[in-house]
This record gives C-alpha cells, structure tokens and sequence, in this order.
C-alpha cells in the first residue's frame, strides 16, 4: 500500500505492508519493522525495536491529526494519481488571512500604492487584520465592498506589478 | 448568602464560578447561544436558558435578555465572569436597578476605572505613579497627532475604553502615526463603542506585572500578591507566574501598598488587579485596573491558598473579609499557560473547526480550567481561548519542567493550538533565566515554524499504521463479500497486537 502524505508544503511517499503480526513501513529508502496495536479508537502503541511509539490519530474533514511526543502534526493525504502541484505562496498573492468582516477600504480600481500602504481592513473576533501591499503596484480588481462577510482565503485585492 | 446566581458568561470562567457555586451550596443559571448548546457550562448549571443567536450583541452582551433571565429565573446576583458584560457599567447598573446584586464593584467605579483617562488623572492625584503621555479630551486626528509628536516615538496609541490588547497600536514613526490613531479609533467603536483614544510613552524593556486585590464592603482591603504577565503576544497575555522573577520582598511592599491605595482612592470592592508597568530599572507605573475576576487568577489561588472565586461571592453578599494582609503569605512559584485556538506560525490568527480529540494531562499539581470538550466545534463567534493549564512548584525552575510535562501530554486535535509554541517559549534561554519583557515574543519568536524538520519519522510510521488498519479493513470485508477465494480473507484472521481485524 503506497501513501503520500502532505505536511506543510513537503509530500512524504510511504509504502507500509501488513505480514504476519508486523508491519513493514518504508520511507526515505529505510525499511522499519513494527508491532502496532490500536489500544483505543485513534489510539495506537507502536512497537519498533525496542522503543514505543505512542501516538493519537483523528480525522478532521479534510485531514488528519497527528498526536506524536507532545506535538501536534497536520497532515493532509494526497491522491497518487494527481499529485498535487506544491503550489508557491506569491507575495502578491493578497488572500484573507481570516474569515470575517470588512470594515473598510482604502483603495479602488486604478490606484496606484506604495508598498505597505494599508489596502483593506478585516475584522474577526474584535481584532483587526490589514491587508498591506507587498510592494509598489497597480490595483487591478478590488473584490469586496465594506461590511461584506470575506472567509478565509479569499482574495482580497488584485494587484499587478507596477511597469515603468 | 446568596441561594442562586445567574452567570452572564460561557467557556471555562462561566465553569469555573459554577464549581465554586456547588461548593457553596448556591444554584446556577448558566446562559447560551445556539452554538454553546451542548457546552461545558450548559451541562454543569442546575439551570441553562437559551438566549438566542451566537452573536455576541444578540447573546453574551444583550442586557435586557440576560437581564429578563434573572428576572424569571429568581436569581439573586449575576456573575459576568470576565470579558463580555465583565466591564460594563450599564449592565452593573441595570441589575441593581431591579435589586440584582452584580457581582463586582459598584457601576460609578467600572465607569471610572473602564475610563482609563479618568483612572490615570486620579491615580496622579492619589500619588500613584503613572506614565506620560496625552489623556486629553481633544480627539481629533490632528490635535493627536501634536501631541504625539510632543510625546516623541515610539508611543503607544490606546482605546480608552480598552482592553485585552483591543484598540491598541505602537507607532514607531510620524509616518505611521495617522493611520495608527483612526484604525484604533475605528477598532475601539467595534468593539467598545466608544472611539476615544490617548496616547502614552512607550517604555523601553518594559515588564507587565499586577497585583490582584479584595475589597470587601466594609473598607478592608487587601491585596494576594503580584502576578507576573510579561508574556503576551497581539498585546494579550499567554503566559502568567507568580512571584514574578524580580519581584524583591521591598518592592513587593510598595507596590502593594500602591495597588491598595488605588483601590482605597476609588472605593473598589470585590476583586480586582491593578496593573503595573515596570521598567529595566524597576521603576513602576500605574497602568489601568481591571474590574473583574481576571483569566490569570488561578496563579495566585494556588500559590496563596484563597479561593477568589468564593471570596468574590462571600463579598457581593456582604461578609466581612476574614483575611489579614499580614497573615497572607505566598509559597512556591505557579504558572498559567493559555491554551488557544490560534497558529503562532502564522501571526497567532486564530483557528476553527471541530475538536477531535481533546485530553488534559493529569497529575500532582496540575489544574486545567477548561471549557471544552471532543466533538465541539470552535467558531469565529467568541475569543479563540480553549483553557487554561496551571501548574504549580516549589520553586520556579521544577515549575517550568512541570509545566512542558504537562503541555507536552495535553492533547488538543482538529484545530491548531499554541501548545508546541507555549513549550518553546518556556524553553528558552532567556525565559529560563528570567529576562522576559511584554517584548518577548516579537525578540525571540518572531518568524517561529512549527517545525524546521518536517514531518517527524515517528509521526510518519503512525500514520502509515493507521491507515494500513484502516483503509485496509474496509477493503477487507469487501474482499470477502466479493470473492470467497480471494487471498484477502486470510486478512481477516490477521491479529494485530492481539486483537481481531
């Protein structure tokens, strides 16, 4: 069975095989043998060697979380078959940072900004969220209005470099 | 004493005054929004009344329902906890004109205290050292931005009506100083409704401490001790110790006679904290004064023994306070660390979604105030603060051991939490010895990752496990349904670790 997983960006191949009482895990062209037994749902003990891997595993909607030595790792499966292109996060790229409220803006369609001029402001749970300029550049496109509800990811503003 | 209390409030603070009330024998009227249904506070109250809408305004902050509530409910006093109606003096007043005891200090204080202007002009007065800065009633843009100027950069631009790090900017040039001053006028009318702002000189290595006070109703007043809160990022505290590392036995002296003064200069009753600036040098100024139960007063219970929760009720029923400033003492050393909902990786912005799996770590000394559970689902409504985990030590450095113990085994799925990031910090060097300031987190921690190594080799055979026992039984049994002499319904006699597929 072949799994990749996606972790921050980074995509791990792992091949895991079941025979007898053991488990083959590869990964990173090293072969580890384990025992593993599922003490309680999610739950697992994980025999390797001599040492003891506990770890707690839930599934969220679109991914899984992954309780391992006092950290908390977030963990999305990615089909073999279209493996997902790691996408850059470009600076220009002007997506909310959070789901909430736009309280205002302060700029509009063929406006020029200097970089870290203050293009919209967010609101969410009290606190206020600028979206600044990452450098000297155009507005192409504004695509909220004030007091429009704006989520998570969404783009905000289009801007495009400025040409000389 | 009271024989049923309504408390404006959710998550672990509405919890945490219904243990205390249980143990008094005093009913509860516990408060929710249609998200809170099946909340923690919901569960625990002899009663639980629906008040609508998540929204705050429409919920937790809707005076006449909650109000309409006591009424029908016959409760004799509201507790509001902290946050939401905590600070509000029309809400204290509102309950004493139906001849509902409010918990906390009279409505005339709040006003003035939740004036920080008013607070630091009487606070002058009674000679209780403040810092300078522009508390003037001129508001507009430009006659702020003269003042500013006169006070010099970098300054601190604060909501009046502020709190929890809402409202505020630093301004680090004139450049900044416009901008700064509307955005927090316009988040101050957010969230207090009122746009005032002031301006004060920004101190250079500045700690954040305060001294929790009781006042009760009869002119005593006292005070347990200070409580160290430097830790803060987004100007919100994350992590609290008391004694503060340089906490001397004559500076605690002072400061405690200050604070009580304070409390003295306003005629404060129930509890409350005064909070302090201090400087490299140990100079102390008078900040502002919280009017509640604050989130951090667990530190100070474990570390002087007095239940502030109860002492708060005893108060606002009016017994005398009991306690002697001289027969208090302070042992040990305790820490709060708070858990929330947010990535430090990505400007502490908060994080939502269903909690899969939530464990607090249990052990000697360990105290967990929580208002949450598996399965609830974290929403954008309310403040992203899931619980509070506090330790407590004989002295600070088993503390901080004590305390990675505990962050390390609380286990919190399905959003992202601060808890690796509060390890961190208390990791460091520099917190180890005790160097903290309110700049600690922007110094040290600025452009901090989860993880500089990627995906654990451990956490990777894990998920492998998990899925193998996972995905493959689902194909198992259908192997078997399938075809009766496929090699897979061998599989199914497979045992792993002893236990059935």
């Amino acid at each position: 069975m072949f799994i990749n997983y996606e972790h921050e960006d980074h995509v791990y191949n792992v091949t895991i095989e079941r025979k007898n009482n053991h488990y083959f895990v590869t990964y990173d062209n090293t072969e580890y043998k384990v025992q593993a037994e599922e003490v309680k749902p999610g739950q697992l003990k994980i025999k390797i060697g001599d040492r003891i891997i506990k770890s707690i595993i839930t599934e969220g909607e679109k991914e899984k979380f992954v309780f391992v030595e006092g950290q908390v790792f977030k963990v999305k499966p990615v089909e073999l078959t279209s493996m997902k292109k790691r996408k850059k996060k470009d600076e220009g790229d002007l997506s909310s940072p959070i789901s909430g409220k736009v309280v205002s803006i302060n700029v509009k369609k063929g406006d020029l900004v200097k970089k870290d001029d203050v293009l919209m402001v967010i609101e969410a749970m009290k606190m206020e969220y600028l979206i600044r300029a990452p450098y000297d550049c155009k507005i192409k496109k504004v695509n909220f209005k004030e007091k429009d509800q704006i989520e998570i990811g969404q783009t905000t503003v289009e801007i495009s470099k400025k040409e000389d | 004493m009271f024989k049923k209390i309504l408390i404006a409030n959710r998550g672990e603070i509405a919890v945490r005054i219904i243990k205390a009330c249980q143990e008094m024998d005093i009913k509860t009227v516990a408060i929710y929004s249609k998200v809170d249904k099946d909340a923690p506070h919901v569960q625990l109250s002899d009663e639980a009344i629906n008040i609508g809408d998540p929204i705050p305004l429409e919920s937790y902050l809707n005076i006449p329902k909650i109000i309409k509530i006591a009424k029908e409910t016959h409760a004799e006093a509201i507790h509001p906890g902290y946050g939401f109606l905590a600070e509000n003096p029309d809400f204290a007043k509102s309950c004493s004109d139906i001849n509902i005891k409010f918990i906390g200090p009279p409505p005339k204080v709040i006003s003035l205290m939740g004036d920080k202007i008013a607070a630091k002009t009487l606070m002058e007065k009674a000679k209780v050292p403040v810092i300078p800065g522009y508390h003037g009633e001129k508001q507009d843009t430009s006659s702020l931005i003269n003042e500013g100027k006169k006070i010099g950069f970098p300054l601190l631009v604060k909501a009046a009506a502020g709190g929890g790090g809402k409202g505020m900017r630093i301004v680090h040039s004139e450049k900044l100083l416009e901008e700064s001053i509307e955005s927090a006028k316009r988040e101050s009318k957010s969230a207090f409704g009122d746009n005032t702002v002031f301006l004060e000189k920004y101190i250079d290595k500045p700690r954040h401490i305060e001294f929790q006070i009781l006042a009760d109703e009869h002119g005593n007043v006292i005070h347990l001790f200070e409580r160290e809160c430097s830790i803060q990022r987004r100007h919100q505290k994350i992590i609290e110790e008391t004694p503060s590392p340089v906490m001397t036995n004559e500076l605690r002296d002072k400061m405690g006679k200050a604070a009580v003064n304070a409390a003295k200069a306003v005629g404060y009753t129930n509890a409350g904290t005064v909070e302090f600036m201090v400087d490299g040098n140990l100079n102390y100024y008078f900040m502002e004064m919280n009017t509640r139960l604050q989130v951090e007063h667990p530190i100070t219970e474990l570390t002087t023994g007095i239940d502030l929760a109860k002492w708060q009720l005893r108060i606002a029923a009016g017994e005398k306070l009991t306690l002697k400033q001289n027969d208090l003492s302070q042992r040990g050393h305790a820490i709060e660390c708070r858990i929330y909902a947010e990535d430090p990786a990505n400007g502490f912005l908060p994080s939502i979604g269903r909690l899969t799996k939530v464990e607090a770590p249990i052990g000697p000394n360990i105290r967990d105030d929580s208002g949450i559970y598996s399965g609830m689902e974290v929403t954008s409504f309310y403040d992203p603060m899931l619980s509070k985990l506090i330790t407590y030590s004989e002295n600070r450095n088993d503390n901080i051991k004590k305390m990675i113990w505990a962050l390390s085994h609380y286990i919190v799925l399905g959003v992202t939490t601060n808890i690796t990031f509060l390890k961190e910090v208390l990791n460091h060097a520099e917190f180890k010895k005790g160097n903290i300031t309110t700049h600690f987190i922007d110094n040290f921690f600025k452009d901090w990752t989860i993880t500089k190594d990627g995906l654990p080799v451990d956490a990777i055979i894990a998920l492998a496990v998990y899925d193998s026992i996972h995905t493959k039984s689902k194909e198992i049994v259908r192997y078997k349904e399938e075809d009766p002499h496929s090699p897979w319904k061998h599989v199914g006699r497979w045992r792993v670790g002893g236990r059935e597929v």
